[in-house]
């Protein structure tokens, strides 16, 4: 299988960080089934243009996670998630959405009171669509 | 836990007019390996030293944990699938399965059916003598011999020059075969920035004879980076492994580091953001490599 992960060439994240993010987004999320067998290393490593020491690292961290579970001579497969699980990964994607705001505001001089105001008005926007 | 399978141990070969050496890398089992460098710079020497067409004249090669200055045996010659830059000429007036058959005596794991299979899926038409084939042709069927005996060590001179794109694709997702489902370990010459994308865990970069060292292809990505930022001449000054840097405009200072993570650390501590970062491509970074700036390990 070809897996949406994508390495973004603006990012100053490592590659092996970018491509454990998607992939654990990927299957937290649902998108990627429990039980789906993932690509061999080398399979992937070749797909992403990335070494296989870089996938290596990346289906072992989402195994000691349980997200990965390695079956000897069969391959990696997604494991299940549990719901509580997939609800703390929500709320920490949006988390990490709000944080990114926070910093942008700041590297453009906007401060706390204003970046409110502007998050109060969007959100009166939004309630009126 | 790794083993190596093939070491350069203070190799000194002296060549017509260039000296190589002295040189010690290690290649780990089940890797591919890409050698990258000018003309000229040692990568066939290195190579043919891999294969013992050639001896050193000082430090040792070893296969597998062991040298063997007085020849390698038979069990460890069959092992190791050599595919030259250029070919022997002693073959040329020999049918192609001619050849298949006297290397089918001479390495034991030679697989007819493997065999057989790469030739059509390289569309090399059969019964041929070998100086009747294009020099794509015959660079096909090298890689698809040098294939048939399942080697544990695949060495590579430039395996893709001559090669149309289809064959070249084939060729990759051949040699990713041989990897995944025999073990092997590559080493390959190449200067095509794609080939190394696309198949190389490690890279050794070679200069004038000498080696600059071997390097996970993905730490030389992840260490060098693009940055801008505002205008802050004494944090530029402080910033470690710059590169190259320069005003590109009155607020805003461009520079290339190769310690990205102990850049964006400082940057972090004195609280600026960058406005932007960009990774460098592999062939950018192996200019840098070149360039002596980049140190292994």
């Amino acid at each position: 299988m070809r897996i949406p992960v994508q390495i973004n060439e603006s990012s100053a994240e490592p590659l092996y960080h970018q491509i454990e993010t998607q992939l654990r987004s990927l299957i937290v999320t649902g998108q990627i089934a429990e039980g789906t067998l993932l690509p061999s290393i080398r399979e992937f490593s070749a797909d992403l243009k990335c070494s296989v020491i870089t996938i290596r690292r990346v289906y072992q961290d989402l195994e000691n996670e349980g997200l990965l579970r390695t079956r000897q001579g069969t391959g990696t497969f997604v494991a299940k998630v549990d719901t509580d699980d997939r609800e703390a990964y929500r709320k920490q994607i949006v988390v990490d959405a709000v944080r990114e705001l926070l910093d942008t505001s700041k590297s453009v001089g906007y401060s706390i009171a204003e970046l409110r105001e502007l998050l109060d008005e969007t959100l009166r926007e939004e309630e009126r669509r | 836990m790794e083993n190596t399978v093939l070491e350069w141990k203070d190799i000194v070969k002296k060549r017509d007019r260039m000296v190589l050496g002295p040189v010690s890398l290690k290649l780990q089992e089940n890797y591919v390996t890409a050698l990258i460098g000018r003309n000229g710079s040692g990568k066939s020497t290195l190579i043919k030293l891999a294969a013992q067409l050639i001896h050193p004249d000082e430090g040792e090669v070893m296969w597998f944990g062991q040298s063997y200055p007085h020849g390698l045996p038979a069990e460890v010659r069959s092992a190791i699938a050599y595919v030259p830059e250029n070919f022997v000429s002693e073959e040329d007036g020999l049918k192609m399965d001619d050849v298949a058959e006297f290397r089918a005596a001479w390495y034991s794991n030679w697989d007819w059916q493997r065999y057989e299979e790469l030739l059509h899926r390289f569309e090399v038409p059969g019964g041929k003598k070998l100086n009747k084939l294009s020099k794509g042709q015959r660079r096909k069927f090298e890689i698809a011999a040098a294939l048939a005996i399942r080697p544990k060590l695949l060495l590579l001179d430039e395996p893709s020059s001559g090669l149309d794109p289809f064959a070249w694709k084939t060729m990759m997702n051949e040699i990713r075969r041989c990897v995944e489902e025999d073990g092997a370990t590559v080493l390959l010459s190449t200067h095509i920035v794609e080939e190394i994308k696309r198949m190389a865990d490690y890279l050794i970069l070679i200069d004038k004879g000498r080696s600059l060292g071997l390097l996970e292809k993905d730490t030389l990505l992840d260490r060098v980076r693009e940055v801008w930022i505002a205008r802050d001449d004494e944090l530029l000054a402080e910033l470690p492994g710059i590169v190259d840097s320069a005003l590109e405009s009155e607020n805003l200072s461009r520079f290339v580091t190769l310690d990205y993570v102990g850049a964006a650390a400082l940057m972090e501590e004195a609280g600026i953001k960058p406005i932007r970062v960009r990774t460098l491509d592999l062939d950018e970074a192996m200019e840098y490599w070149m360039n002596g700036s980049i140190s292994s390990v």
